[in-house]
């Protein structure tokens, strides 16, 4: 007993030893944290300013006045809603997509079978190697997927990342499980789906996490792929928002016979693009930060 | 029976008996079968598509049907300056980033791990992350509102008697201000790996520590540093790999024509010519392909590093 009451006498003298050092580290911390809240602050502070005031007073910490005529304007596009509905399509369907075929390889790989080193070899090479854009682009315009919503939801199957940390879950899983539900006769099939998955729920949601907020960015596929106005995800039309100039946009919401105020219709845009990310994020953090943190640890 | 004979009977049994456990694990073929297709079509098709790299494309002919022109595409492209500047851009860009970035991440994980506070640690931590599951296009949208000539940043600036700094225009700090874009938005949750590795030090070393009359800056340079320094190697070395990549995404949301000759890398490169009115399909593969042989060669030899270093390597 006496060692331990030591120790704590010495890491409580340790500590208030030590102000300088956590002081500069508290400010140095808090500094960069408000050089990133910032421009969110400002981002959503210029939307919903009038454009008189924006040019008056640009470096604002508390807003000075009010309007919601950038959204107006926003919610006037009807791309913003198309771009709403596909890019949840997109997520959706794709987020089951990947999860599909995440799991069964990545349970598969766990088993041993004929095959098995080469079949992984094949699918370890793409890592280091792959085709490129243009037979890519080739590719999927062969398959006859140009300016469809699968475009932008089969060629993004499986990340060999995610797929390497769920084996490596699910091989951490007692096998005594696994081999008392064959004795049951039980088949492969039955035994993923009713044995380990349930176990691995935490690692099936963080992964569905990081599927879904990669669909839900998801903008490269759409610019290559996908030509009419409606069936553009919403990143993309955000990306065309952004580097619209101020006499494109004027004429895209003529028949408003507004004048827009871009910088302000850009921020709105991007406050409605990002809205679902903020409102979902703080409470699925620890989701969020357990798959790479099990990644680490086992990796 | 001759040896040849016994040799045969050998292979035939082999082949019996594999052939067998293939029959008894048809249901792991079954289940393997879409993530397999997956990987044919939408990896292996485009590999078998690179032929084009030494090919006139033509559309009506197709990959396999345009004819062959030998390396007269790497000829043309070896001629065009554009090239070079993206390959070189590339580079420095990298560069910058594993001399800038990558140790600000590990300060940063070091730091957090010494904050005391636990609410003030979680709030920052969750706030430091959050960037990064934002797409390059938002972001790019605030930075390109926040960075511009009459944005807050300059506009703050102006208050403060300073000159305005064309962050998004300027060739001579462009590449800093990428670097800085990106610390913006990726430091926070690249630093929690380390941190991870961080909770993964045995404690009884911290103990031993303090006994030793070993303060808080102390413990932290002898303690934590060297228990993460592994992952911080092999972090390290895989970043070398990806040397060819110097962030696509970031890049094409936030360049303009101004910038092209510092910020042009190969990626937006290949963009650029591919989907331009003259483009010429075979120059852009042969683009990919000088892109992923480098690469491939630079990642086997990073990934072979990186399991004598620690035994695990990229996968």
């Amino acid at each position: 007993m006496p060692k331990t009451s030591q120790l704590n006498l010495l890491s409580k003298r340790n500590l208030r030893s030590n102000n300088l050092f956590d002081y500069i580290n508290i400010v140095f911390l808090c500094v960069f944290g408000l050089l990133i809240l910032y421009p969110f602050y400002n981002s959503i502070l210029v939307s919903f300013t009038p454009e008189s005031t924006y040019v008056k007073t640009p470096f604002m910490l508390y807003p000075k006045a009010f309007t919601l005529g950038s959204y107006y304007l926003v919610f006037r596009f009807k791309v913003i809603y198309t771009g709403y509905a596909v890019t949840l399509f997109v997520t959706v369907v794709g987020v089951l997509y990947n999860m599909l075929l995440t799991v069964l390889m990545a349970y598969c790989f766990n088993q041993s079978f004929p095959l098995k080193r080469f079949l992984f070899f094949i699918v370890l090479f793409t890592m280091f190697f792959s085709g490129g854009l243009i037979p890519y682009y080739l590719l999927i315009k062969d398959l006859g997927l140009i300016d469809t919503l699968f475009s932008m939801i089969l060629p993004t199957g499986i990340s060999i990342t995610y797929m390497t940390v769920m084996r490596k879950y699910f091989a951490a899983i007692p096998l005594e499980l696994e081999e008392s539900a064959k004795l049951d006769g039980a088949s492969d099939v039955t035994i993923l789906f009713r044995i380990i998955l349930p176990i691995a729920s935490p690692m099936i949601v963080t992964f569905m996490l990081y599927y879904g907020v990669e669909r839900w960015n998801e903008w490269w596929n759409g610019m290559l792929f996908i030509k009419s106005p409606f069936k553009q995800p919403l990143q993309l039309v955000l990306r065309s928002i952004i580097q619209s100039t101020a006499n494109e946009m004027s004429s895209s919401v003529a028949q408003a016979n507004l004048i827009p105020f871009t910088d302000g219709v850009k921020m709105a845009s991007v406050v409605v693009t990002m809205v679902p990310i903020m409102a979902v994020y703080p409470f699925l953090q620890k989701y969020f930060v357990q798959g790479l943190a099990i990644g680490a640890v086992k990796g | 029976m001759s040896r040849q004979a016994i040799a045969h009977i050998g292979i035939k049994s082999r082949l019996r008996e594999f052939g067998s456990s293939v029959v008894r694990r048809r249901h792991i073929y079954f289940m393997l079968l879409p993530s397999i297709a997956f990987f044919v079509i939408f990896r292996y098709i485009p590999i078998y598509g690179i032929q084009l790299a030494f090919k006139k494309y033509a559309v009506n002919l197709g990959i396999t049907g345009s004819p062959f022109v030998g390396f007269a595409n790497f000829k043309m492209l070896f001629v065009d300056t554009d090239f070079w500047v993206a390959v070189r851009n590339t580079l420095i860009i990298a560069f910058l980033q594993i001399i800038a970035f990558f140790p600000f991440t590990v300060m940063l994980a070091l730091l957090i791990n010494e904050l005391q506070q636990r609410r003030l640690k979680r709030f920052l931590q969750t706030l430091f992350t959050f960037p990064h599951f934002l797409s390059w296009v938002i972001v790019a949208g605030i930075v390109l509102n926040i960075m511009g000539q009459t944005g807050a940043i300059n506009n703050l600036l102006a208050v403060l008697g300073l000159n305005r700094v064309q962050f998004l225009t300027d060739q001579s700090i462009f590449r800093q201000f990428l670097v800085g874009t990106l610390i913006w938005k990726e430091a926070g949750w690249s630093c929690i790996l380390y941190l991870a590795a961080i909770t993964a030090i045995d404690p009884a070393l911290y103990e031993a520590a303090i006994i030793d009359g070993a303060n808080r800056w102390h413990r932290m340079v002898n303690v934590t540093w060297p228990g993460i320094q592994m992952i911080v190697v092999v972090t390290l070395i895989l970043r070398v790999g990806y040397i060819m990549d110097a962030g696509f995404e970031q890049i094409f949301n936030i360049y303009n024509p101004t910038v092209y000759p510092v910020a042009d890398i190969i990626d937006t490169y290949i963009y650029r010519i591919s989907f331009q009115r003259t483009a010429n399909f075979g120059v852009s593969t042969a683009v990919g392909l000088f892109k992923g042989l480098t690469n491939c060669v630079l990642l086997v030899f990073t990934d072979f590093i990186c399991k004598r270093v620690s035994g695990t390597g990229i996968a």
